[in-house]
């Protein structure tokens, strides 16, 4: 009698992928294997860099021009990959396996109906009847949870939001049944409730079409949700491999366990477990060093052991397929607590240092073209009120167009208020744009913006646009004065005095946004307003620029907005929360209020998007119907009816008619909602 | 007349021999260009692609030989041997024995000469008028972009305006003689020139407004080097004596701004759009900035990458323009050696003799083919950043 083995579907054999350059070979992908059985999801985590991206093209041997396979093998369902023709592959390629990646308006036609573009996928690789591609992919669109097939059908892309893009993306590469999907960063680009959305759907096709997947990510909480089996990347090989659950409990390579202890988890404070940056950066691929690639950066580094040849896989446990490429295995002591940075005391915070009263920010926006007249009124922010006080990190928490950067910009004078009162230690701002403000109130709101690589001058050295800051604050009153107080900031945000002569293309995204903070703090800040400062950089490099955010506002008890759409983070650095959505601030209280029970209908929503990548940890689901609305076309009632998982359980439809009181829910808790005590009381934490 | 001849290869070794300056000051350039090329960023990396290195050095050649043009031209421009009229490539001078390398044109004047005397013309007038189009282009552009709405409005109006008039028939007006001997050439150029005053001036006074000191010495210099070529290119007073401007010349450059700084601005005000809304304007505007700082520190050096790859195009465009204007028999004087003059001289008795059309035609392709190529490699450079 003979078990029946079941045949792998991928085998990924020291696969090595190079690209050809005029400076020469460059390595990017090293000696990576793997297998994925039909209906496994096999995820691979990895920094910006990693080589991550490059392995899932590889295998399609999409690569880019200059891009080519030198070495390994590659067995697809028994064939050989590497050694297939040009027509040979494009009958893999869509039918076989399919792609499914960040960008989903790159992915699809603009011209074309999204139905005709569903049809063609049947039509070409089957060569089905009209009649027959409509209907399958009309089952499609139901399939990934779009409302309204018939009527989306006929729209064009553009018309659809990009949630909904990326679930068409989705339909179109399931419609040819491949067996193997390869997903590249898919939510990337998705806010958080929507993200939950793809994430449960991508699952839910997983055992419906028992589609194999690879799933390619930086974020370990969702490799955690989604996958079965994962392999960590680190600068071109992978480092850990093996099952979700064992790689995530038992970390046998201390890059995987460096990632866990730099990431925030909605369960840690600021004041009692700082985050534990990696040091260093990635090699490039032509900078890296002898033996292992993570030794530079390593808290065990053996001189002569590490760095003396190149490390194989090691097996952790073979039983579980579990490998790691670190040959300390045996002799660290995996489970020995890190060496935690020093805990802070919390500190108290002062007076008030800025107050917002009941601001409003309408947009008036003129009909496109001469036939579409009549203006449109986007209420970008309504009724927004609350107050900051000095050394207090007060974050804004919202999805796209919830208005967290109208308000932003209203702080700074990039704009002016509609309506309402905002009050800078005492003076009234809301009318004035910055150029009309003093120079201290100027200099005393100062902004971290999001995007490292459009926070500086490109044409500029890093130091002129510091002085010039200073300058222009008054600050010094000689051009060496300046200059000395220029590498003083430099310093202040850990960059060496060399840097002062840099271009910023010179600098990594970290050391461009350290730049940022020490332009922000130039002229002593009483507020600093950080947009998303950290979201665009990878995990290690999160954590170190968080927590020099972090430091200089303690020591100089500056007063932070920060702005942001991941709550791990905000958990772990605010003391109070504003939760904004369409416009509105639906709930607002401490950090401890806002994360425990009662929630507002919307926080709970977004608390249960969160992906965890704690194993131990269990979260319930809650995953929100449809899209968030436009701005542009608010709904009546309460912003959020039209999502909201509570509606049915307020009598007499009161949320699709009347906005809800701001209610009050003890010691400063306040709520946008019109549900009752009871409901309110029963509520259960999201995680536990 | 028969004239003794040096032969084809005599004439191919003298004319890169009469050359030897420009091969030389070339040989140096190139060897710095190399020796540099890691430290001089885009100009640097020209040198590893074949393209980019044969339009930059076409382009100095011409230069040099602008530069050098006394050494590199065995006559004057003017100078007529009477003897040599149409006399063919590589004649020889019997009086002097001097050898005509390019022949003589029908008024016995040599053509190599002449066409090496052109490339002082041809060199200084493009270029000139090509970076004045480019700050007209570039002050107007650069308020449309960033304030948008009305301003935005009106200024793509009147561009759109001068974009939508047919550009020959503005050339014959401008410099036809009814029109040039109206005050309007010299307004136009009065106004044209005011604008890299300002350009320089507000430069200045936006980068150093918190330091006095350095502030008033700055703008009063500017002011004063602005006031001297003002006095100088438009009412051809120059003190000094050192700059000046034919009347002709200067229609021609009036022409020329007046037709192509439209192009520039609508390039500078797409570039300006796209750039205001980068992270670091918002961060100079959160900083107190005023808009004329941002717009010139802040957004125009981030746009200078098209813009350099269009005054490239632009020079070669504004080269074949004057030669237009001189076959037309516009513009310069008809003794005036550059290319387009002569090109129109030579081709009233192409049918007799060819010789003395052809230097200055290959001269004029080979100018415009160096700065297309410069342009296409500036550009491939550039999208690699």
């Amino acid at each position: 009698m003979t078990v029946a083995v079941p045949e792998p579907l991928l085998e990924i054999e020291d696969l090595s992928i190079s690209f050809f350059t005029r400076a020469g070979e460059v390595q990017v992908v090293r000696d990576f294997s793997t297998t994925i059985m039909p209906g496994e999801i096999m995820g691979i985590v990895g920094e910006s860099g990693s080589g991550k991206s490059t392995l899932a093209l590889g295998i399609m041997r999409g690569l880019p021009s200059g891009g080519r396979i030198v070495g390994g093998r590659l067995i697809f369902k028994g064939r050989d990959v590497i050694s297939m023709r040009e027509r040979e592959l494009r009958q893999i390629r869509g039918k076989e396996i399919a792609m499914v990646y960040q960008e989903p308006m790159a992915s699809l036609n603009p011209a074309m109906r999204i139905g005709k573009q569903l049809m063609e996928v049947p039509r070409v690789h089957e060569r089905v009847s009209r009649q027959e591609a409509w209907e399958r992919s009309l089952d499609m669109v139901r399939a990934v949870g779009l409302p309204d097939p018939e009527r989306i059908m006929q729209t064009y892309p553009h018309q659809l939001s990009g949630g909904q893009q990326q679930r068409i993306v989705i339909a179109m590469a399931l419609l040819s049944k491949p067996s193997l999907l390869i997903l590249d960063e898919p939510t990337t680009a998705l806010d958080a409730t929507v993200e939950a959305g793809i994430i449960e759907l991508i699952k839910d096709l997983s055992h419906r079409y028992g589609t194999a997947m690879l799933f390619v990510s930086h974020n370990l909480g969702l490799i955690l949700e989604v996958c079965d089996r994962v392999a960590v990347m680190y600068s071109g090989e992978a480092v850990e491999t093996g099952d979700v659950r064992d790689v995530f409990e038992r970390m046998r390579h201390p890059y995987t366990q460096g990632l866990f202890r730099a990431i925030p988890r909605l369960t840690a404070d600021k004041n009692a477990h700082p985050l534990i940056a990696i040091p260093g950066q990635q090699p490039a691929p032509r900078e890296r060093p002898k033996g292992c690639n993570f030794g530079p950066r390593c808290p065990h580094f053996r001189e002569g052991l590490c760095d003396a040849a190149d490390i194989p896989m090691v097996a952790v446990d073979a039983a579980n397929a579990h490998f790691s490429r670190c040959i300390r295995i045996g002799e660290i002591d995996w489970d020995a607590p890190p060496q935690a940075a020093a805990a802070h005391e919390p500190i108290a915070p002062g007076a008030p240092v800025l107050e917002v009263e009941d601001v409003r920010k309408y947009y008036q926006e003129n009909g496109n073209g001469l036939l579409a007249g009549g203006t449109r009124v986007v209420k970008a922010n309504e009724a927004i009120s609350f107050d900051a006080r000095e050394a207090e990190t007060l974050a804004i928490v919202g999805e796209s167009g919830s208005g967290k950067s109208t308000l932003a910009k209203m702080l700074v004078g990039l704009e002016t208020a509609t309506n309402g009162r905002i009050a800078y230690r005492r003076t009234e701002i809301q009318d004035t744009p910055v150029e009309e403000r003093d120079r201290k109130t100027v200099a005393g709101i100062q902004m971290v913006f999001q995007n490292p690589f459009d926070t500086l001058n490109p044409t500029q050295p890093v130091g002129a646009q510091i002085v010039r800051t200073l300058e222009k604050f008054r600050i010094g009153r000689t051009a060496g004065e300046r200059r000395d107080r220029m590498l003083k900031l430099l310093d202040l945000v850990k960059l060496p005095p060399s840097f002062a002569n840099r271009k910023p293309r010179q600098l990594s995204g970290g050391q461009k946004q350290r730049v940022g903070i020490a332009r922000a703090f130039a002229g002593n800040a009483r507020l600093v307003v950080a947009d998303e400062p950290v979201s665009t950089l990878d995990v290690s490099v999160q954590a170190a620029v968080t927590e020099l955010l972090m430091d200089i506002q303690r020591s100089n008890r500056t007063t932070m907005l920060f702005i942001s759409h991941d709550l791990s983070l905000v958990r772990y650095i605010a003391d109070r929360v504003i939760v904004m959505y369409l416009g509105h601030i639906v709930e607002q209280g401490t950090t401890e209020q806002i994360f425990s029970p009662p929630y507002h209908p919307y926080t709970e929503a977004l608390l249960s998007a969160v992906p965890l990548a704690d194993p131990q940890a269990t979260k319930r689901r809650i995953v929100l119907k449809g899209e968030i609305p436009s701005p542009v076309d608010p709904p009546s009632g309460c912003p959020f009816q039209t999502r909201c998982p509570y509606k049915q359980l307020v009598p007499d439809k009161l949320c699709e008619r009347e906005l809800p009181p701001f209610r009050d829910l003890g010691r400063g808790h306040r709520s946008l909602c019109w549900l009752g005590d009871d409901v309110l009381g029963e509520m259960r934490p999201v995680i536990e | 007349m028969q004239f003794e001849t040096i032969g084809p290869v005599g004439i191919l070794l003298g004319v890169i021999a009469r050359f030897w300056p420009v091969w030389i000051a070339l040989a140096i350039v190139l060897a710095v260009g190399f020796r540099l090329r890691k430290r001089l960023g885009i100009y640097g990396r020209l040198h590893d692609d074949w393209a980019g290195l044969s339009g930059l050095m076409i382009c100095f050649f011409w230069l040099f030989t602008a530069i050098f043009a006394s050494i590199v031209a065995p006559f004057e421009p003017l100078q007529q041997i009477a003897i040599m009229k149409d006399a063919p490539p590589g004649a020889i001078d019997p009086d002097t024995g001097a050898v005509f390398l390019l022949g003589a044109d029908r008024l016995a004047r040599d053509v190599f000469s002449r066409m090496v005397f052109g490339s002082q013309i041809v060199l200084l007038i493009a270029p000139a008028a090509t970076l004045f189009a480019l700050i007209v282009g570039t002050m107007l552009g650069l308020p449309a972009g960033y304030h948008g709405g009305r301003i935005d409005g009106v200024l793509s109006f009147l561009a759109n305006l001068v974009l939508a008039f047919p550009v020959i028939l503005l050339f014959y007006l401008l410099v036809t003689p009814g029109v040039s001997e109206t005050p309007i050439p010299q307004v136009l150029a009065g106004l044209f020139l005011v604008f890299p005053v300002m350009f320089f001036a507000t430069l200045v006074s936006t980068r150093y407004s918190g330091q006095p000191k350095l502030l008033a010495p700055l703008l009063l210099a500017t002011l004063v080097i602005g006031a001297w070529f003002y006095a100088g290119l438009v009412f051809n007073v120059d003190p000094l004596g050192l700059i000046s401007l034919a009347p002709n010349e200067l229609n021609i450059f009036v022409a020329v701004v007046f037709a192509s700084s439209p192009g520039v601005f609508r390039i500078v005000r797409g570039l300006t759009m796209e750039i205001r809304t980068r992270d670091y304007v918002a961060a100079a505007q959160t900083r107190g900035e005023g808009p004329w700082y941002i717009m010139l520190w802040e957004i125009l050096p981030n746009a200078r990458g098209p813009l350099i790859v269009d005054a490239c195009l632009r020079v070669g465009y504004t080269t074949i323009l004057l030669g237009t204007l001189g076959y037309f028999g516009l513009g310069l004087a008809p003794e005036s050696p550059d290319w387009g003059t002569a090109i129109k001289e030579s081709s009233r008795l192409l049918r007799a003799h060819i010789h003395p059309a052809l230097p200055p035609v290959i001269a004029l392709m080979s100018f415009v083919l160096g700065l297309n190529l410069l342009a296409d490699a500036i550009r491939e450079q550039a999208l690699k950043d």
